[in-house]
Order: structure tokens, then C-alpha cells, then sequence
């Protein structure tokens, strides 16, 4: 019995709800992704050149029955092949979260499987496991328009966050200078592009760089920046838009990648893996791999870096974390609620500043 | 028919089970902004009690609006969730409706609405049309108060009623204004002020089911930032359907 049991596939049923894009998924032993629908409601807010809360929560609803039966149908299975149901409880808009909470936990109440609450960062990180396997303990990268944290996987499901940033996250920095280059949100695509047909002439500064911690902060960066392009409309000045985006991209990722790799020699961890939005941008992918190249052959870890489609929100990552749980037994129950500002554990090192 | 209604449009959440048009149990419970950890569990008590599972139940029917917009979503995405899996009947029914079904009584006219803060009141005006569901007069909306007792009046004024009946919240504060109307009016009860979910199940017996995908809260209300949007830009609102696209 047991052994028979122990070889049976497990299959996840995952919601994503926790922003601008409705997702699900069906996802087979963590690392296969069976179906994948994501509604992206983009459009619609670059009406108002960014999210609106209230609107993607009305948007979310629009979809989610439809992408429900989508996501099985595209799989080709049926609800009795489904193991348990997995959904993003946090951190993020509490309005739009609770569209994927209610949804997934009136789906488990109708059909009887089990219910798996995710934190959305670990699921992020975990869609590193639907492109290689992990070896552990690894280290991840983890930037996006709501994060920048370094993160020690100690094991499938115990994570801690061993530095973030202070202020802003690296995404909504990229969308806050995006708005004054009049980039609409989300600005990160097209800034990584200009950035490469340019070159850092405007060196701003990289702020806590030799700091002795893993901690970031980019507000300085986004004022310098900022400030930098008012001095230059007062005085009738055209500033080259693809060398102001190549300068801000290389103060990003100098600090972003000169913190990873100090990191990476402190813990030398088996795996680096990058999660996130801002893990899609090129000059930060091609940036991370080559200095890795450059470690030490005993600390190099293997390298995983998501697919590209993979790096924005979507259920299939939030099914692929949602299986490290299920094979920890960590279930929750028909009282879950949304928690929009839930977070990973701090390291004690972080805690004892 | 077995029916299974709730209301999460208010800080009183409210389900119950029907067997046609008698009430078998309703639970209520006020619980501020915490209907999404409490909906599913009053759920699971109310079938327990009644030795019935999810399966058994024929209909779902939810309070659709107006009223506080989370609160609706929690409730509409649950049952268009139930009905959509367990291929059953989906029927939601206008919230005002459902209080105003609470306080009917012959010549009397129904005045259901939810504080909607500055003066301004989700409401509608209903009246008892015997053995069927209470008739609206005055249609759902977003008022200011003004508009409403305009509205009221110019009724009054055509179909005289007996009495004004003001259901739900935040009309207390308002008694100046109405003593202006010249109208006889009263307050609701305590328990007229409150929706109940057998009163939606009740209503919900009379209407037709609608495709789950399709149910939507009837908000009644754009958002600011659209609204916004249309007086910057003099663009149309356009359907909801454009702005969410697959990828």
C-alpha cells in the first residue's frame, strides 16, 4: 500500500491572484506544468499607469470560473485527478488575493481535496523547480516590483530571508524612473532594452554597496535620478534617454549582483536561483551568470534561472511550492484568509542588528 | 428544492437553508472584514447540522449588491465557484431587495438602503406585491441623500402610500431631512435593518438561474480611478471583457 502510494503522481490544481494577473494551473510532481492560463490585466490599468486595487479585484472575478475549467481542460484531467488545491494567501493586494483564497477554498469545499496556502515569494523562488531540480541549501535572488530580498532555502520548504531592502524594491524603482522617462507601468522591458543600446554616463550612486550586509536600498538611486532629469529640463538640457536607462539599470544591478555574489561566498550554497519580475530583466540575468563564472570552482553553485515566462506571477510556480508543502503535510483549512502582508522568516542574523 | 443563500454584502454575514420557499436554519453572524475566514466554516455547520453535503443542494443564491465591494466579492466568487464545479443553479439577487423583503407590509412603501458615507446611500424603493417578490419602484443606485428624498417625494406625489418604511443603514441621521418630506415615515427593526440569507433563498425560489461565469456583483458604482479616467481623457468606460486578455 504505502509503497504504491508513495509512487503515485501528485497533482496541484494552483490559483494566483495576489496582483495584476489571474492565473492557474495544473502542475504534476511540482516540476511539470500541465497547463498554465494566465489573464493579464495590463491594459487595463495603464489607463491609470499603474495598479489600481480595486479594479484588479473586479477584474479577477471576471475570470475565474472560466480559467478554472480552462486550466483543467488544457491539462486533460478532471477534478478526481486532482491531489490538492494550492493558492497564494500573500503578500499582496488583500482585494485581489481574496478573489484566488475564496475561489480556491470554495473549490476544495465542493470537491473534497485538500487546501495549500502559499506565500507567493516562495513561489516565485520555486519556479526555478519547473525548469532544473534544486540542489539544497540554495540561495536566491528574489526581485521584483514588491521585493528585493536575498533568500537561504535551507530545504524545500524552510526559507529565510538573510537581507532586503530598506525602502523601495528594485521593480518599482524601475517603474517610478519609467514614469519620468514617460515609460508606461510596468517600465522594466522597456528600460532593459534602451539600457542596452546605451552606456553608464551619468554614474549614480550604489547605495550600500560596501555596506557589511546583504540589505538594499534604491529611493537614492530613483531621487538622484529623478533629480537629475528635472536639473536638466530646468536648464532646456535633452538628456540621451538610452544612456539615462543604461546608468540606472548598471547602478541596479551593480549593487543587486555585488551583494548576491558576497552572499553566495558567505553561505556556498549548492544552487543560486533568481525569482521575480525583475529576474526576466537581461542586463541582471547575463550580469549574475558571468560573475558566478568567476567564483571559485569549490563555491560555484549550479545556476537556475527561470524561464522568461515563468518570472512574472503565475500559478505554476505557486503549484510547484504548493508540492513541497503537500509532501510536508502542510495543509490549511476552510478558515484561510488573505494576509496581504505576510512574509518569509528573517535569519536571526537579521533580527540581531 | 433545496437552497443554500448568503450574504457577506455587510458587516453581517448571513446563510441559509431553504427547502423552497420555509426557511430550515439561517445563521448570522457580525463579523467586521472577516467573512472570508468565516463564510466556508458556517457553511460546512450549517450542512452538518442538516446531515447534507454540498452535492445535495440545488441552488446557491447570493446577495449580488450593492454593498461593500470585498465583502461581495467573497460572496459571489464562492457560489459562481460551487455552482460552476457542481454543475448547479446560480441565482443572485439585488441585496436591497432582500432587506426591503424584511420590512414589506400593505400601503406601506420601502425605502432599502446601505450608508454609502457623505450623505450618499446605495438604495432602492420596493413595494409588497403579495404572493411575489417585492416590485422596485425606485431602481438600485448610488444616491445623495437629496436625490433620493427627491425621488421619494415625486412618488408619493403620483402613488400615495400609507407609510415610508426606511430599511438598512444610516438613515437615522437623516431625520431632519425627512421630517421635511411631510410624509409619514418609520424606522425598521433591529431585524429589518439586518439582511437575512432565508429571505434570499426566498427570492431566489422566484428567479432564473444564470450561468455562473456570467454572475458579477452589481456594484453600482465605478471605481475613482476609472471614473477619473473617463473625465480626463473623454474616453468611453468600454466593457470589462477588453482590459483582461489571456497570455
Amino acid at each position: 500500500m504505502i509503497n504504491l502510494d508513495s509512487k503515485k503522481d501528485i497533482r496541484i490544481l494552483a490559483y494566483e491572484s495576489s496582483c495584476d494577473e489571474t492565473s492557474t494551473a495544473v502542475v504534476k510532481n511540482g516540476r511539470e506544468i500541465e497547463s498554465m492560463i494566465v489573464a493579464t490585466q495590463i491594459k487595463s490599468h495603464q489607463r491609470f499607469g499603474g495598479v489600481v486595487p480595486e479594479v484588479a479585484s473586479r477584474h479577477h472575478l471576471e475570470v475565474i470560473t472560466q480559467i478554472t475549467r480552462k486550466a483543467l481542460e488544457q491539462a486533460n484531467v478532471t477534478w478526481n485527478e486532482i491531489d490538492a488545491i494550492a493558492v497564494t494567501y500573500g503578500p499582496g493586494l488583500v482585494g485581489a488575493l481574496l478573489i484566488g483564497v475564496s475561489a480556491a477554498k470554495a473549490a476544495s469545499m465542493a470537491t473534497g481535496i485538500p487546501l495549500i496556502g502559499v506565500d507567493h515569494i516562495m513561489g516565485h523562488i520555486m519556479a526555478a523547480q519547473l525548469t532544473a531540480e534544486i540542489a539544497y541549501p540554495a540561495l536566491a535572488l528574489q526581485v521584483s516590483g514588491g521585493h528585493t530580498e536575498i533568500v537561504l532555502l535551507k530545504d524545500p520548504t524552510h526559507f529565510e530571508i538573510v537581507g532586503d531592502t530598506r525602502d523601495d524594491a528594485a521593480g518599482e524603482a524601475y517603474d517610478k524612473i519609467g514614469r519620468v522617462l514617460g515609460v508606461n507601468y510596468p517600465a522594466g522591458k522597456t528600460i532593459d532594452e534602451w539600457a542596452h543600446r546605451g552606456n553608464d554616463t551619468f554614474h549614480f550612486p550604489r547605495a550600500m554597496m560596501e555596506d557589511d550586509d546583504y540589505d538594499f536600498s534604491f529611493s537614492g538611486l530613483k531621487s538622484a535620478f529623478i533629480n537629475t532629469c528635472h536639473h536638466a529640463d530646468q536648464i532646456h538640457q535633452e538628456l540621451n534617454k538610452y544612456d539615462l536607462a543604461a546608468s540606472f539599470q548598471a547602478a541596479v544591478v551593480d549593487v543587486l549582483a555585488h551583494k548576491t555574489i558576497r552572499a553566495l561566498k558567505q553561505y556556498q550554497p549548492k544552487t543560486f536561483i533568481m525569482g521575480g519580475g525583475v529576474a526576466a530583466n537581461r542586463g541582471l540575468r547575463d550580469r549574475m551568470e558571468h560573475e558566478i563564472t568567476l567564483l571559485p570552482e569549490n563555491i560555484k553553485p549550479k545556476v537556475i534561472l527561470p524561464d522568461l515566462k515563468l518570472c512574472g506571477d503565475n500559478a505554476a510556480m505557486i503549484g510547484a511550492a504548493a508540492y513541497n508543502l503537500y509532501q510536508d503535510g502542510k495543509f490549511a483549512d476552510l478558515t484561510l484568509n488573505a494576509d496581504p502582508s505576510l512574509e518569509l522568516p528573517y535569519a536571526d542574523s537579521m533580527l540581531n542588528e | 428544492m433545496k437552497i443554500l443563500s448568503i450574504s457577506t454584502a455587510t458587516n453581517q454575514l448571513s446563510v441559509a437553508l431553504n427547502e423552497d420557499q420555509r426557511v430550515i436554519t439561517e445563521k448570522n453572524e457580525r463579523d467586521e472584514r472577516n467573512h472570508s475566514e468565516h463564510l466556508d466554516p458556517l457553511f460546512q455547520e450549517i450542512l452538518t447540522e442538516n446531515k447534507l453535503t454540498l452535492k445535495e443542494i440545488d441552488r446557491f443564491a447570493v446577495a449580488i449588491g450593492p454593498g461593500s465591494y470585498t465583502g461581495l466579492r467573497i460572496g459571489v466568487t464562492t457560489v459562481k465557484m460551487f455552482a460552476s464545479i457542481l454543475h448547479k443553479e446560480l441565482v443572485g439577487v439585488s441585496t436591497l431587495q432582500a432587506l426591503a423583503a424584511g420590512a414589506l407590509s400593505d400601503q406601506d412603501l420601502v425605502i432599502a438602503g446601505i450608508d454609502a458615507r457623505n450623505d450618499n446611500y446605495f438604495a432602492g424603493a420596493y413595494l409588497d406585491q403579495q404572493e411575489q417578490a417585492p416590485i422596485c419602484v425606485i431602481d438600485d443606485g448610488h444616491y445623495h441623500i437629496d436625490t433620493l428624498l427627491a425621488a421619494i417625494k415625486k412618488y408619493y406625489e403620483d402613488h400615495p402610500v400609507k407609510e415610508l418604511v426606511f430599511v438598512g443603514s444610516g438613515f437615522e441621521k437623516q431625520q431632519k431631512l425627512l421630517e421635511q418630506l411631510e410624509i409619514p415615515y418609520r424606522f425598521g427593526t433591529q431585524k429589518q435593518n439586518e439582511i437575512h440569507a432565508g429571505l434570499i433563498g426566498q427570492l431566489a425560489l422566484q428567479e432564473k438561474p444564470v450561468d455562473a461565469d456570467e454572475l458579477l456583483p452589481k456594484y453600482l458604482r465605478r471605481t475613482q480611478a476609472e471614473a477619473d479616467w473617463h473625465q480626463k481623457t473623454g474616453k468611453p468606460f468600454g466593457s470589462d471583457r477588453d482590459y483582461v486578455e489571456e497570455v
